[in-house]
């Protein structure tokens, strides 16, 4: 990453942290009680004035761990490391997923619709979760996506573990036409919910669930479908399906800061189109709804061996040294 | 036209998402839910009172209105309107006798995405049948934990608790509650 992009994403974060902060102290107000001897209730939780530190002890751990992954997430970024970036998935899947069961859901757009959002308080990991999720979206278009998800860390794993010969790539004109229906998908559902207030339903277009690991019999064999279809068609529901992933897109397609840079010759040039495992590439365009920041392309750019801008360079170089016209 | 369409159409919207604002209310008629908190009793006075509450009688106060109550019912969402879970308050229905133990809770109404295995199973409501609203009400402690839903499990506590401990404060007096 060079220098002015990683001096505005340094002020946009401090800027974030600041609105954090300032939520923080406008948000709650310390109940105020008289003192002791005057209470001759004398309950055990309101004898004494609740401190910050009485809130946050409980939640210390989680609000360290969350932070302390989505620290490693960025620096698995910014290194543009494939080794980085699984051990992030890994931790993902361990800690948001098996032990936390905390993903961005389609309950959270309810919750908006409503205005229902639970207290920061009690839920401060929660909100510093959820608060990068949509943060790192602005900035870089679906980092959530393709780090932060337990899902989808849960299949991309599956796809680096499943041999490619089981692997079926969908035709692109499909794959174009099948990525529009989590659009359609986010619709509908949210409709049903504004109509029924029904939050349950979020179940049978989500397997988020999966964690909990508590469900009907219907719930189980239609997340083993899915999974079964996602060892042949890799990240199946995060491309097609996902209704926050839907919601995302949309703000990524709008307002990504920090887009992926491309060189002239990727007008030409099909190698990272080909690369790309989530079909975000076309042509010279980058599709930020689709893109999920996995690096992919990003190391392909960087590698003087393999990308033509490089290579032209060499060339042009060698051409230059040896007098060719024109050089 | 174009614009006149994309009006009207938010107009609508808009009205949809209003209305449906509107649909969550507290159970007006809890009477099956009284019945259960106070099996003994033989009749309830209306949801009255400041704060509000339903109040349990033995014998019919119209024939004997000098006769004590058995205790109180309430809504958590009337007393502690402002204890949010995961998706907004979760509407809990507490009976307390009149030394200040709870008679029971029924979970009547909750959005939360992880409610079904959190505070739907009747083994959250069970566990505070002959609480003291004194007892501590700490999640992991006294009241059950249930990972990966700490956030429906705390609030739910927290409304009893704090609702419960209101409702005392106003119709009970410290003597009568055992320490």
């Amino acid at each position: 990453m060079n220098r002015p992009a990683a001096a505005r994403l340094l002020a946009l974060f401090s800027l974030s942290a600041l609105a954090l902060l300032f939520l923080l102290a406008t948000s709650t107000t310390i109940r105020a009680q008289q003192p002791p001897a005057a209470d001759p209730w004398g309950f055990d939780d309101e004898v004494k004035v609740e401190t910050w530190g009485d809130i946050l002890r409980p939640q210390a751990l989680d609000i360290a761990l969350t932070a302390g992954l989505i620290g490693f997430a960025l620096f698995s970024f910014s290194r543009r490391s494939k080794l980085l970036k699984y051990t992030t998935l890994a931790l993902t899947v361990a800690y948001l997923g098996v032990l936390k069961s905390t993903m961005i859901s389609v309950t959270d757009i309810f919750r908006l619709v409503d205005l229902n959002l639970p207290e920061f308080k009690y839920s401060v990991a929660w909100y510093m979760f959820a608060t990068f999720a949509v943060v790192s979206t602005v900035v870089w278009g679906r980092f959530y996506c393709g780090r932060m998800c337990a899902f989808g860390a849960f299949t991309q794993l599956l796809d680096v573990t499943v041999p490619k010969r089981f692997r079926l790539e969908p035709p692109l004109w499909l794959e174009r036409r099948a990525s529009y229906i989590k659009y359609g998908l986010l619709v509908a559902v949210v409709g049903y919910y504004i109509a029924t207030k029904q939050t349950s339903v979020y179940r049978y277009v989500e397997p988020f669930w999966m964690f909990t690991r508590s469900a009907n019999a219907l719930l189980w064999t239609m997340l083993a479908v899915l999974l079964l279809a996602t060892l042949v068609v890799r990240n199946l529901y995060c491309r097609f399906l996902c209704p926050v992933g839907a919601m995302l897109g949309i703000i990524s397609q709008v307002t990504t800061v920090l887009p992926i840079k491309r060189w002239s010759e990727c007008k030409t040039c099909k190698i990272c189109e080909r690369a790309c495992e989530w079909g975000a590439i076309q042509g010279p365009k980058i599709i930020k709804s689709e893109c999920v920041r996995c690096d992919d392309c990003e190391r392909i750019y960087a590698d003087h061996k393999a990308c033509v801008h490089w290579l032209m360079i060499v060339k042009k170089e060698r051409w230059a040294r040896e007098g060719v016209k024109g050089y | 036209m174009k614009r006149l369409l994309a009006f009207s159409l938010s107009i609508v919207a808009s009205g949809v998402v209003l209305g449906a604002a509107d649909r969550i209310f507290t159970n007006p008629k809890p009477d099956v839910h009284l019945k259960r908190l106070f099996p003994n009793a033989v009749a309830f006075s209306p949801l009255t009172g400041s704060p509000l509450h339903f109040t349990a009688y033995s014998v019919d106060p119209q024939k004997n209105p000098s006769s004590d109550p058995l205790g109180f019912a309430f809504w958590t969402t009337d007393l502690v309107p402002n204890e949010h879970g995961y998706h907004g308050p979760i509407h809990i229905l507490v009976g307390m006798n009149m030394s200040g133990v709870l008679t029971g809770v029924v979970v009547d109404y909750d959005s939360e995405p992880y409610g079904y295995f959190s505070v739907e199973p009747k083994e959250f409501a069970a566990q505070f049948t002959n609480k003291s609203i004194r007892d501590q009400f700490r999640v992991g402690g006294d009241v059950d934990a249930v990972s990966r839903a700490s956030l429906s499990i705390n609030s739910a506590a927290r409304a009893i608790r704090d609702s419960s401990r209101m409702m005392a404060r106003a119709l009970l007096t410290p003597d009568a509650v055992k320490r």
